[in-house]
């Protein structure tokens, strides 16, 4: 059965990125904001969500993620957390809101197949 | 006596008494003359024994107020207790040979007796003569009689000085606390103010006379507990003063002391609002550098992802043309975004750390720079849109740096131009206008496009801020900081008139170069 994943992120070229990186792993769809975010996966849950923090003025990544690992429907969600902020605070502080894996921007395409490829195999 | 001090503390008690190399006194003057023709002896002193020399408060029959103390007669008189009498000099071998002796005044015959004072031996009252003689026990206890009245004299001499010596530390100290700027408050065990120097004065708003006798804790607003305080080491403490003294923060040091026997309290007290101010200034430019930072880093390595990620992808996996076409205008988009945003980011840099570039200045005329900033920043497209109104002859020019302040207008032109629709005009006014009662340049640009909010317009020259998200309108929010920046530095009056949906105006006041041409 083919694999569903998420991709959060307010920039439309990231989005793209992540999409066409992703896509042979499964049926990636695209949110732009946290809200839209829980809306689509109140109507169907995902196998993996990749989430960027900064998410313009809306709900922040850590927010979302914060709020998915406290609703038992969505606890067991695999969460890639997405920044552009890598200081070892920032990894903690993601890791700490219930992250399962934190991918530093700039990433490499292929290194983030990896990170998904492990999460979806477990 | 003589052997309880040794010669050094003997010295510092003849200099504490303050009489050397003083003026000549009547009082010991009387002394040694009547002890001269009493005795009938050619010479008499009162002699003070100085470290290398003999210095004379009185004498008589001798021309100087000073000898060399080595080989001296009263040198050996003062390392003995009681009188020392030389009858003749020539047959005691302690002088025989003595310069003294040997030469002039040529002593034959001497009697000396110690004056004592303050515990030690500062010198002799003596008799000096060129023959040798007798000294019965008459002229002995006759001696100890004038030895006692210079003894008497030189204490009460020095009694003066230690009176006079307090007075002046008194008054000293009383200029010390007066010209204190920190204010000083005496507590006395009840916890009442018992005196205040003239900078408490000032800090609590009312004169000494109503500070004392004031409760010492409602003034300084703390716990009277506090005020209780013994330890060795001052307590020191942060309060806020009462509203009747302006509710200043200081820092108060509270140190206990004995007075007469009674504990009391000294609160030394200091103004810490201009401390406090600029701590708390200091931390809002540390929060902001960290914002920046933390913004700047997420804004550099966004294009950076999509540069990064779409060559990878470009590189490794095979697209058809016409996507990968697509791709690597994304990257291309990104990598010219990136650009744009080092350049503006290292502009703020240059122009905050200054140098001859930066700093230079010429007076500039506004039309001039106008036309060249129009020139770099209208597209075709938009050439038509801007329409720059009326030209005043009168119009001043204004000191500035002609680079920076066209590129302040090219971001201030181009911001008005992305929040307009095409078609749209904007409106550019150049006019001579008086500020502050100086004659300068007002410049304004004025939009018809989406205006902001009076929050937007808070933060509308913020780094990094971006008032509308829309990708069609999207710049890196530093165009405006840089404005800021730049304006800044050329003494410019910054306004803002913005209405959501209506447009917005943003005026630049300059003031005029003195050099107007």
């Amino acid at each position: 059965m083919s694999k569903r994943i998420l991709v959060v992120d307010d920039q439309p070229d990231l989005r793209l990125l992540i999409r066409l990186s992703l896509r042979q792993l499964g049926e990636v769809s695209q949110a732009g904001s946290a809200e839209q975010a829980l809306a689509m996966i109140a109507r169907e849950l995902p196998d993996l969500l990749i989430l960027d923090i900064w998410l313009g003025h809306g709900k922040s990544g850590i927010d979302l993620c914060r709020e998915l690992r406290a609703d038992p429907a969505t606890r067991g969600l695999c969460i890639v957390l997405l920044s552009a902020n890598g200081q070892q605070s920032d990894i903690d502080a993601g890791l700490a809101a219930g992250a399962d894996d934190y991918v530093v921007k700039p990433f490499s395409p292929e290194g983030l197949v990896a990170a998904a490829t492990r999460l979806l195999a477990r | 006596m003589s052997s309880t001090l040794d010669e050094s503390q003997r010295l510092r008690v003849l200099l504490d008494l303050n009489i050397l190399d003083t003026a000549k006194e009547e009082r010991f003057d009387r002394i040694t003359r009547m002890a001269a023709r009493l005795f009938d002896v050619p010479m008499a002193f009162v002699s003070l024994v100085d470290a290398d020399r003999l210095w004379f408060k009185s004498q008589v029959g001798y021309p100087f107020s000073e000898a060399p103390s080595d080989a001296s007669f009263c040198t050996h008189a003062i390392r003995q207790d009681g009188m020392m009498v030389v009858c003749d000099a020539l047959e005691d071998p302690r002088f025989a040979g003595s310069r003294y002796v040997t030469g002039f005044p040529q002593v034959r015959f001497y009697a000396g007796l110690p004056i004592a004072a303050n515990g030690a031996y500062v010198g002799t009252f003596c008799l000096v003569g060129n023959a040798p003689r007798e000294f019965s026990e008459e002229d002995r206890a006759l001696l100890r009689d004038f030895a006692a009245m210079v003894a008497n004299e030189v204490a009460a001499g020095a009694l003066d000085a230690c009176q006079s010596r307090v007075h002046r530390s008194d008054a000293s100290l009383r200029a010390l606390l007066e010209h204190l700027p920190d204010s000083v408050l005496l507590i006395d065990d009840g916890g009442a103010v018992v005196s205040a120097n003239p900078a408490a004065e000032r800090l609590f708003r009312r004169d000494a006379a109503s500070l004392c006798g004031q409760p010492a804790a409602t003034l300084l607003g703390i716990d009277a507990a506090q005020l209780a305080t013994r330890g060795a080491e001052p307590l020191r403490i942060e309060v806020t003063l009462c509203a009747e003294c302006g509710s200043l923060p200081v820092e108060a040091a509270l140190s206990a002391l004995e007075i007469d026997g009674r504990p009391h309290v000294v609160a030394s007290v200091r103004d810490a609002s201009a401390h406090r101010a600029a701590l708390e200034a200091e931390r809002a430019a540390e929060q902001r550098r960290r914002v920046y930072f933390r913004t700047a880093t997420h804004e550099l390595r966004t294009p950076m992802a999509s540069i990064l990620g779409f060559s990878e992808l470009l590189l490794k996996r095979d697209y058809d043309a016409a996507t990968a076409r697509e791709l690597l205008d994304i990257v291309h988009k990104q990598a010219t975004r990136l650009v744009l945003l080092i350049n503006q980011m290292l502009d703020m840099a240059r122009i905050e750390a200054g140098g001859p570039d930066e700093e230079q200045r010429a007076a500039v005329a506004l039309p001039e720079l106008l036309s060249a900033a129009l020139a770099t920043t209208l597209t075709p497209e938009r050439a038509a849109d801007v329409v720059v109104a009326g030209a005043d002859p009168a119009l001043p020019r204004v000191r500035a740096n002609a680079v920076r302040l066209q590129q302040a207008l090219s971001n201030l032109l181009s911001n008005a131009l992305r929040f307009s629709r095409p078609g749209t005009p904007v409106v550019v006014a150049l006019t001579p206008a008086m500020r502050e009662g100086r004659p300068g340049a007002l410049l304004e640009v004025r939009d018809a496009g989406i205006g902001m909010t009076p929050e937007q317009s808070a933060h509308m020259f913020d780094a990094f801020y971006r008032a509308n998200e829309r990708p069609d309108m999207e710049g890196n929010g530093l165009g405006l900081t840089l404005v800021r920046d730049i304006l800044a530095l050329h003494d410019a009056r910054v306004e803002v008139a913005s209405r959501s949906g209506a447009g917005t105006t943003v005026s630049v006041w300059m003031p005029a170069a003195w050099d107007t041409a």
